[in-house]
């Protein structure tokens, strides 16, 4: 158990900067979740910390000491690879206790151990098999309990769900959830899916190009994103965003959408943006003060909810409505967005203003 | 979809000989008939020159004859030290470059067709190369010579030199075959996923624990192809042989060679073709045993 930092870590392949003076601060016990989409620089950042890249400049610190330079084998860390990486010519039980035996443990404690992390993912059956033998969501099974046996001070977690079909990855994701609150293991956990990240982490560092664009918990990277492409990538649907721009009656700043007026807050003006999750634009009947019309194109009923495609002012956004309300496409509907949930951009930028 | 696609002629699975199940045994007919003509009938023959007289009596006087020779024990014994102590240092070069070249990250491939170039010359040519270099007024003595190590020319390839004689045959044979097992090798790794090592790495495995626990034994498919190939051919090593030392080295293939064509004896010949025939089968044999890999252990 252990604290991570990463401090100003840069690393560039060539011309191609794969990440930028990023700093990260893990706290001891924390869940941290690398998000982004591919090329981001998760892994690249993960595999920094590991120790199996170098970086071109910066530290890493774990447990408040610096690891900067050290092999992956001098960190005393584990991490769960996405293709698994457990070793086919061993079996089940060796490929568990392959990092306690390079650390010459006795083989009794090698044995208990060994037993103990199996239990954890209940693979005490497949012990004797071949990696071979087995299916994937149990190598992968087998690949987190070899890392559980190290008792190690930081677990990294690289995509390791993402070989795994859907039902199995909703288990595996409960399964490890559970295992890691009662562990307190120190975990970066590395990830493009962001159900996986909001249900799993502690904090979300969503990262971008390079950067970590924002480090915050996961209701907060849910509704304060920081810039319009956090707004974006996490949600499914994701966050609407509406161009408006500011033009000011009477001392007030307003922006308008479709036909309506909506007031931006104090000190907000030229062109923005106004991020609204879907969720959070309600259907209402009698056109209240801020609320805008809408016109239905495309109506999606999924069960729980219907999914609304509409536009307004020539902007596309999406709606989650209730499931019994009548809409067809062409229907005009009015919409209140939630004023506590409303964030407002920067059109050019993309930073939250606020 | 078209109901043309299925209508397409297809030959009915119930008449003629070409049925679904009978389809693999005729495209195979070819190439066995090709095997039988050329390989399995020649061998054949060979077995039944080696065990008759020439009044077609069964005997085993041929590989008496054989044994009796003079040269055969020379000949047996340098066949089986080549083969002993090349093939382990061809492995292990072999290995050591392999693991180099799988560490650059670029030009790896001119790397390999320079090392490969050898396999490209007939072994003939190659033994002329090494003579080239070895011989009295060679290249080596012209070096040595001029470093004054030797005064005037020395003999290196008689049969008064049998050791150097034996460790030129050596150097060339490494020369000339090596890449063989470099390129086997190459593939073989380069179908070792990276995480395999980057686990052992993360695991506490040091750079030759990785290499003797995770290496070594995922490469066992590769490291046997090699070593049956490259001892098979080593057995019958010849060429290299005649070209630096002519009969100053007696090897097994080389006696065969003079009872065909000096002797005129064409079933010692056959004797002598017979016991390499058995040598190498049981050579692969061994390495097949020893180097086995369980099904369940391939992913």
């Amino acid at each position: 158990m252990a604290s991570i930092q990463v401090e100003k870590v840069r690393k560039a392949f060539g011309n191609f900067e794969a990440l930028k003076s990023v700093s990260l601060e893990v706290r001891d016990q924390e869940f941290t979740v690398l998000l982004g989409p591919s090329g981001c620089g998760k892994t690249t950042l993960l595999r920094i910390v590991a120790g199996l890249e170098s970086e071109t400049s910066g530290e890493v610190l774990i447990g408040g000491e610096d690891v900067t330079g050290l092999p992956p084998r001098a960190r005393n860390i584990a991490m769960v690879f996405q293709n698994y990486a457990v070793f086919p010519h061993m079996t089940v039980y060796d490929n568990i206790g392959f990092g306690l035996r390079m650390k010459k443990m006795p083989e009794a404690d090698v044995e208990a151990k060994v037993q103990r992390a199996a239990a954890m993912m209940h693979i005490e059956e497949q012990l004797p098999k071949y990696t071979g033998q087995l299916s994937g969501g149990q190598r992968q099974r087998v690949a987190v309990a070899r890392a559980l046996a190290m008792e190690p001070r930081v677990l990294l977690m690289d995509e390791p769900l993402s070989n795994l079909d859907a039902l199995l990855r909703m288990e595996m994701r409960a399964e490890l959830k559970g295992l890691l609150q009662e562990s307190k293991t120190t975990t970066i956990y590395v990830t493009h899916d962001q159900v996986e990240a909001m249900s799993l982490a502690d904090r979300i560092a969503v990262m971008y190009q390079g950067e970590i664009v924002q480090y915050d918990e996961p209701i907060d990277v849910y509704q304060k994103p920081e810039t319009t492409f956090v707004g974006g990538f996490i949600g499914s649907p994701p966050m609407n965003f509406i161009e408006l721009s500011a033009s000011e009656v009477n001392g007030r700043s307003y922006g308008r959408i479709g036909d309506s007026r909506i007031q931006m807050p104090a000190g907000v003006t030229g062109d923005v943006v106004l991020g609204i999750r879907p969720e959070d634009l309600e259907v209402v009947t009698d056109a209240p003060e801020g609320s805008f019309a809408a016109r239905a194109t495309v109506v999606e009923p999924l069960g729980p909810h219907q999914q609304l495609t509409m536009t307004v002012g020539g902007q596309t956004i999406r709606v989650t409505a209730a499931p019994d309300l009548e809409v067809w496409p062409g229907a005009s509907l009015d919409l209140l967005p939630n004023p506590n949930r409303i964030r407002w951009f920067d059109s050019r930028s993309g930073q939250a203003i606020g | 979809m078209n109901d043309a696609t299925s209508t397409v002629p297809v030959r009915s699975r119930r008449t003629g000989i070409i049925t679904e199940r009978t389809l693999p045994y005729v495209l195979l007919l070819p190439s066995v008939l090709f095997l039988l003509v050329l390989f399995g009938w020649p061998l054949a023959e060979a077995f039944i020159v080696a065990l008759s007289n020439e009044s077609g009596e069964w005997t085993l006087d041929n590989f008496r004859e054989m044994a009796d020779d003079l040269n055969f024990a020379d000949a047996f014994r340098n066949t089986v030290l080549l083969v002993v102590i090349v093939v382990p240092l061809q492995l292990a070069l072999a290995l050591g470059l392999a693991m180099l070249l799988n560490q650059l990250r670029r030009g790896r491939d001119i790397y390999l067709y320079i090392w490969t170039i050898p396999l490209g010359i007939s072994d003939l040519a190659a033994g002329i190369v090494w003579l080239a270099i070895m011989a009295e007024r060679g290249y080596l003595n012209t070096i040595l010579n001029g470093l004054g190590i030797i005064d005037g020319p020395a003999l290196w390839l008689s049969y008064e030199t049998p050791v150097v004689l034996f460790f030129a045959v050596v150097v060339a044979e490494i020369w000339r075959a090596t890449a063989i097992v470099l390129v086997i090798l190459v593939a073989g790794m380069q179908l070792i996923p990276r995480e395999y090592n980057e686990a052992a790495e993360m695991f506490g495995a040091n750079a030759w624990q990785r290499f003797i626990k995770i290496t070594l034994p995922v490469l066992k498919p590769s490291l046997q192809t090699a070593l049956i190939l490259r001892t098979i051919l080593a057995f019958e090593v010849f060429a290299v042989v005649i070209a630096l030392g002519g009969r100053n080295l007696p090897v097994l293939v080389g006696e065969a060679f003079y009872w065909q064509f000096e002797y005129q004896d064409t079933g010692v010949a056959s004797a002598y073709a017979t016991l390499i025939l058995v040598i190498s089968v049981l050579a692969t044999i061994f390495y097949l045993r020893v180097l086995r890999v369980r099904e369940e252990t391939l992913t």
